[in-house]
């Protein structure tokens, strides 16, 4: 059971003290999962995260406290530590808030209704018939892990200046990693969900998720090393998304413009990136891991315009980022858990289409490398160096792909990168629902996409030296 | 630590009324402190006592976990029950259930985990801390102009842990860290340096001074970087970068990977695979250092392993699980429902870091790398790097922009040279280590 209006309003009214503003989030968040591995199910758990966090902010100065426990008596003190670092005068307005708390209109793929949990055995079933379809997909498979959870969050968030918000957020995904034996040994991992219930499997079937796991896996079995140096490279449909995610959506983060410690602060209209390249990021997206009817500062989600035709449009903002900047919020404001503040975060990062095919992006290039997806990637914010892993790639000789390759990263500096894309598919799709993004250790799932584009110099490492 | 005991004991109970045949609950209250100042003024100050309990259940050997911070009566119970019955779901699995334990426990008297100074030091210090590493670090130089922050955070903690094999014991656990990271201005670019000390008490980190300036140095040396040639030559790993090198090693010798076939050291032990100053130790009883306690998660008493001695593969890494499948005893590393370090670290040598590259004709010092993929069965090793260019024994200048690649096999097989500064600031640690030859570009 959450706080009822009156119980935030007192623990509000305490926080305020002296500052500028205060807010109140509350979360009831439980996960179950299944996990198998040996053909078998190896274990169940659930997890049951619960609990307020207060946060006070005074000029550029926030103070944040949380508390698992409930009671009246532990919420009062939680919001007298939290406004410790409020200077000035305590204020004496006390707070009201409506007798409801708001919900907004919902953005995510199920129906919204609770009443039917899943059961134990249909996780289980999802399991086991991934399972059943790897082994089945290839005599090379060797090893099959799957894992399905599901999770609801419920969170209620109160502010000083009378928001009063309540959102309910459903969150399921299944994951299936193989091994394959060839001439060496290749992983493959599939994954898909979203904020959807579980019946998004009937349509995303783990058959599907099963036989694309053992495919990558075995083209990986024969793949052969990367050759280092410097490559045109075409980053594939989909998955790429986590290119723009990397190379420049952390870049656009407005804590870091607030404070001047990104390379695109104070940046805004001005050129930086080929006019081929445009980048949304939208929390509206139905179903998607990272879309939001009303981020964790009770903001609803938006469509943003980041990049438009190569010129830097906007930030993502959080309320603290936006209100110093001078702003207002993009709902962008996420947050793991009730035991962190919010920080200025993605939601579904993508670029959309542009005019040409995949076919003659991938006749353009005489030797390069073709990503199909990435195993992930990272970003340092202050001068844009990234790193991206490859998952599945190949190398392109005379505009056809050839060999698979293994153990490459791709390499450079995110605005000179985004200044080579010299080619834009007309194939923009979201990559499936399975990426989780990390800042400052916390992690909040978000969505990707990507057409088919082409990069003129990207470095790669691999192993083997030359090209 | 009675109280924290008794919530763990009670909720084994729980548990085994609501049909569990095994029953473990860990319970962990923390009291945490964080601040954070940037320029003149605090930015960020935190503070909170959270508890969080972890329940394991065996109902025929058969394995499921609960993790929860809600405590009220009636939820406690309900999931408790949901998680019993989600094991009837589960496969029963011979190697499943509780360890055996032994009757006593070795006092934790020694090992020095737990410092008063945490918990009692101000507010006001703490925040003064802060405020002085960011001070100290933008005075360094004038082209210090901006910074991601300087941090000062702690935690002191209750664990007790409680089995239905009347295991009850409980300890407490400190740390304290201090972190700047200024930015410097090199042209259009900026340039953050990272650089912190952690230690289980305030009286034994580096000192704010120290701290502060070696993070404002890590910024200014990277000034001018230029992006090397591609070519093979030696690499030294500076400490930062080496920690996370082992890192990967470890994963390479948790039973849990060994036994997917997830690591590239599949069937190695007994051979060599290291050079002869590779050896590796897993190590829950130094006094002190920040992966130190009486015992691992399942109450499996630490000790001292031997992993890779002279370069010869000794022992994988073992929980009471994976130890009942591989045929070996745990190792006490059972974490967080898998297997953790407790102080994994790469033996530290006699020679000074500054020793190691006035030894090096030509090479490359890495101090930074980005990305962690790493194809954990092949060994393949790929990162984004920077660092600095060596020429006739001397720093020439940074280098930033490239990668290193190579194999965990040729690397460990390559080591021929490690540093003497070696420090148990992390769960995993190394001192700086040169390996013979990797591919650079």
């Amino acid at each position: 059971m959450h706080p009822n209006p009156q119980l935030f309003e007192r623990v509000l009214t305490r926080a305020l003290g002296a500052g500028d503003f205060a807010d109140a989030f509350y979360e009831r968040r439980v996960v179950r999962s299944f996990r198998l591995q040996d053909g078998r199910i190896h274990e169940a758990g659930i997890s049951v995260v619960s609990g307020i966090g207060i946060r006070v902010i005074s000029g550029e100065r926030a103070g944040y406290a949380h508390s698992d426990d409930l009671s009246e008596r532990a919420l009062l003190e939680t919001a007298r530590v939290a406004t410790l670092i409020a200077k000035g005068a305590a204020r004496t307005d006390t707070m009201r808030l409506a007798s409801q708390p708001d919900r907004p209109p919902s953005v995510y793929g199920d129906s919204g209704d609770a009443s039917r949990a899943a059961t134990s055995a249909e996780y289980v079933d999802l399991l086991s018939r991934a399972d059943i379809a790897a082994r089945a997909a290839d005599p090379r498979v060797r090893t099959v892990n799957a894992s399905v959870s599901c999770e609801i969050q419920e969170v209620v968030i109160a502010t000083s200046d009378g928001r009063y918000v309540t959102d309910r957020r459903p969150l399921v995904s299944l994951a299936v990693q193989c091994t394959a034996d060839g001439t060496v040994r290749g992983t493959g991992f599939s994954g898909d969900g979203g904020r959807s219930g579980l019946e998004i499997f009937l349509e995303r079937t783990p058959e599907q998720l099963a036989r694309e796991a053992a495919r990558i896996a075995c083209v990986n079995s024969d793949a052969r090393e990367t050759p280092a140096g410097e490559f045109e490279v075409i980053v594939g449909a989909g998955s790429g998304g986590v290119l723009l995610h990397e190379a420049v959506g952390h870049g656009l983060e407005g804590d870091f413009n607030r404070q001047g410690t990104s390379l695109y602060s104070g940046r805004v209209g001005e050129r930086v990136a080929s006019e081929l390249v445009t980048i949304y990021d939208d929390g509206n997206l139905p179903g998607e891991r990272g879309s939001l009817s009303v981020d964790d500062e009770g903001t609803p989600g938006q469509h943003k315009v980041l990049v438009e035709n190569g010129i830097l449009r906007g930030y993502m903002h959080d309320r603290l980022n936006a209100h110093l900047m001078g702003t207002v919020s993009t709902g962008s404001g996420r947050r793991q858990s009730f035991r962190v503040m919010p920080q200025p975060r993605m939601c579904n990062t993508y670029m959309p289409s542009g005019d040409a095919t995949p076919e003659e992006i991938v006749k353009s290039v005489k030797r390069g490398i073709f990503a199909t997806s990435f195993a992930g990637g990272q970003v340092e914010i202050s001068k844009g160096d990234f790193v991206f892993m490859l998952a599945e790639g190949y190398l392109i000789e005379d505009g056809k792909l050839t060999a698979p390759l293994r153990g490459a990263s791709l390499s450079g500096n995110g605005p000179e990168v985004m200044n080579r894309v010299t080619m834009v598919g007309n194939d923009a799709r979201l990559a499936s629902r399975h990426y989780t993004c990390g800042k400052g250790g916390q992690y909040v799932p978000v969505g990707v996409g990507m057409p088919t584009v082409k990069l003129s110099g990207v470095t790669v490492g691999g192993s083997g030296v030359g090209g | 630590m009675e109280a924290e005991l008794e919530i763990a004991r009670d909720v084994v109970g729980l548990a085994k009324r609501a049909g569990a045949q095994e029953a473990e609950a860990t319970f962990v209250v923390a009291r945490r402190f964080s601040t954070e100042a940037r320029g003149r003024e605090i930015a960020k100050l935190e503070q909170s006592v959270g508890r969080s309990l972890t329940l394991r259940v065996f109902v025929a050997r058969a394995k499921a976990s609960l993790a929860t911070t809600d405590f009220s009566r009636e939820a406690l119970e309900s999931f408790v029950r949901e998680a019993v019955d989600a094991a009837r779901f589960v496969h029963g699995d011979e190697f499943g259930g509780l360890p055996e334990l032994p009757q006593t426990l070795r006092s934790d008297a020694g090992l020095g985990m737990y410092a008063e100074d945490v918990a009692s030091r101000t507010p006001e210090a703490k925040i003064g801390d802060a405020l002085e590493l960011e001070s100290i670090a933008r005075a360094t130089s004038p082209r210090i102009v901006n910074s991601g922050g300087s941090r000062v955070f702690d935690a002191s903690i209750t664990l007790a842990l409680a089995n239905s094999n009347d295991f009850a014991h409980a300890y407490r656990a400190s740390s304290a860290t201090i972190w700047s990271s200024p930015i410097a201005q090199d042209g259009a670019a900026k340039l953050t340096g990272h650089y912190g000390s952690a230690s289980r008490s305030y009286a034994t980190l580096e000192a704010v001074g120290a701290v502060a300036s070696k993070a404002a140095h890590r910024a200014l040396g990277l000034i001018g970087a230029r992006k090397p040639a591609t070519m093979r030559c030696p690499v030294i790993f500076d400490r930062d970068v080496a920690s996370s090198v082992l890192g990967d090693i470890f994963s390479a010798v948790s039973a849990a990977n060994v036994a997917l076939g997830n690591s590239f050291l599949l069937e190695k032990v007994g051979e060599r695979i290291g050079s002869e100053f590779a050896t590796i130790v897993d190590d829950g009883t130094l006094p002190h250092a920040l992966g130190t306690s009486p015992f691992d998660a399942e109450g499996v008493p630490t000790g001292r392993t031997p992993v890779l001695e002279r370069g010869v593969l000794r022992s994988f890494l073992y929980d009471t699980y994976y130890g009942r499948k591989l045929g070996a005893a745990s190792t006490g590393n059972a974490s967080g429902g898998g297997i953790g370090p407790n102080n994994f670290y790469l033996e530290a040598g006699r020679r000074t870091p500054e020793e190691l590259v006035a030894a090096t004709p030509r090479g490359v010092f890495v101090t930074e790398t980005i990305g962690f993929a790493t194809e954990s069965v092949t060994g393949t090793y790929s990162r984004g790097a920077r660092g600095y260019y060596i020429e006739n024994g001397e720093i020439a200048y940074p280098i930033d922009e490239f990668t290193i690649a190579g194999n965990f096999l040729e690397m460990l097989a390559g080591i021929d040279a490690v540093a003497s500064d070696l420090v148990f600031d992390q769960s995993i640690v190394s001192p700086t280590f040169r390996v013979a030859e990797m591919t650079v570009g």
